[in-house]
């Protein structure tokens, strides 16, 4: 094992869960599809694969911190609730005349300061640097906070959470096929992934938080 | 707080993980060798993020799995020094406090990093700041005057709050168990410490539990104004 560059780029939190809760669907999906193929085997008196038990002992770790990091990200002290992709891009340009460094505005995203205090301790000398527009940058965040946002969190995924969904009735008889197709789909889901991460990028939002230079 | 890391490693997958495309059995490989463990001096690895570079896999003489040199990026808890984050409280003790994040949980405030003059409570088992006092003098009250003050105007940090902690360091041990050490004679007890410690402070304006702050805004002003 070789590290070639221990911190290529700086995530923000709301990055990390939607990473997270990709990989968390795709798990139940993966789980429900091995579950249904099992019973399916069982019912036509085929002996037991064991697919399923390599699936299950593979993510283990990853099962539990992945469980956590989400159980934390989404508690209730942390903003992301009301957080969005679109609300995030908006507040990281809103931020720009103002001159904060990069770790700045990553944690201004991540904790999104909506009192002058939390601003306080987020940026170094505020005074000498904002003096009277502080009050600006805390509307901007609250603009950024949007109190309907869970619906819009949910929305901006959609490929992964329609297929997941609509996956499960669609071969119902078929069993010797059915692991292909599934594997199929997961793969679509992964280009998407991709793809969308590829598009935020150029709207700003992680170019603006890589880190070139220690 | 996350960050990306790049890192290159050489990866067997197994005969029984041949027919699922490449991509997603490496991804399920280093997921299963890296995910929720602690890169010395990086970080603790929650996930791959994606791959960077993978060449062909080789079959080795001696196993039949496919060996894979893969270049991949990670997503890696590891705040950086002088950052905001948000821990809950695990518990307290006459060292300071332990908080927890969840996911991970070797956060530590030390003595030195309480917002002054704090003082442990033994029968609370919690830790209190008591801003009355910084006021009346310069110099820091004893231990025994601040567990003499009135208890309705003592802060306590209790169990289970939230607090806003700002990273000072962090340090990462390596301890394996190598062969046992000796020096003069006398056999050296190793203990076990955490591979990765993140040491921090809530000794400022703004830190410490996050209810503090959110309801007093104007009193603490005031407050500043004095001191």
């Amino acid at each position: 094992m070789e590290v070639i560059n221990p911190r290529s780029a700086l995530l923000s939190n709301y990055e990390v869960l939607t990473l997270l809760r990709e990989l968390e669907s795709d798990h139940l999906a993966k789980t429900k599809t091995a579950l249904r193929i099992k019973k399916e085997e069982e019912a036509l008196g085929k002996p037991v694969t064991g697919t399923s038990a390599i699936e299950d002992e593979t993510c283990e770790n990853l099962r539990t911190v992945e469980v956590e990091a989400i159980q934390y990200l989404t508690s209730d002290f942390q903003p992301i609730s009301a957080q969005s992709d679109a609300g995030i891009t908006k507040l990281v340009k809103d931020l720009e005349p103002y001159g904060f460094t990069k770790a700045e505005k990553l944690q201004i995203v991540n904790l999104a300061p909506t009192e002058a205090v939390e601003l306080y301790v987020i940026v170094e000398e505020l005074e000498d640097r904002l003096g009277e527009r502080m009050e600006e940058v805390l509307s901007h965040v609250r603009a950024s906070l949007d109190p309907d946002a869970v619906v819009v969190v949910s929305s901006t995924q959609p490929s992964a959470a329609a297929v997941d969904n609509e996956e499960p009735p669609n071969p119902p008889a078929e069993t010797g096929s059915t692991t292909e197709v599934y594997e199929e789909e997961t793969w679509i889901q992964d280009a998407n992934y991709i793809e969308w991460d590829d598009s935020g990028a150029g709207a700003g939002v992680e170019g603006d938080l890589e880190m070139e230079e220690e | 707080m996350f960050q990306l890391s790049i890192v290159k490693d050489t990866l067997p997958i197994l005969p029984a993980a041949f027919a699922l495309p490449p991509e997603q059995a490496l991804i399920a490989a280093i997921n299963k060798k890296y995910a929720n463990r602690v890169l010395h001096e990086v970080g603790l690895c929650i996930a791959v993020f994606d791959l960077v570079e993978a060449g062909e896999g080789r079959v080795r003489y001696g196993d039949g799995c496919l060996w894979y040199k893969v270049t991949f990026r990670m997503v890696v808890f590891r705040p950086f020094a002088s950052e905001v984050i948000l821990a809950r409280v695990k518990s307290s003790d006459e060292e300071g406090i332990r908080l927890t994040l969840g996911f991970f949980d070797d956060v530590y405030v030390p003595l030195a990093y309480l917002p002054q003059p704090a003082a442990f409570d033994p029968n609370e088992r919690a830790h209190f700041w008591l801003p009355e006092a910084a006021t009346e003098d310069a110099s820091a009250p004893s231990t025994h005057e601040l567990l003499d003050s009135p208890t309705t105007s003592r802060m306590y940090i209790d169990k289970g709050e939230v607090l806003r902690v700002r990273v000072e360091m962090d340090e990462f041990y390596d301890d394996e168990p190598g062969p046992p050490k000796a020096t003069e004679g006398v056999r050296i007890e190793r203990e076990r410490r955490a591979p990765y410690t993140v040491t921090c402070s809530i000794a400022e304006q703004g830190l410490g539990p996050v209810a503090w702050w959110k309801s007093a805004e104007p009193a603490t002003d005031a407050e500043m104004d004095q001191a």
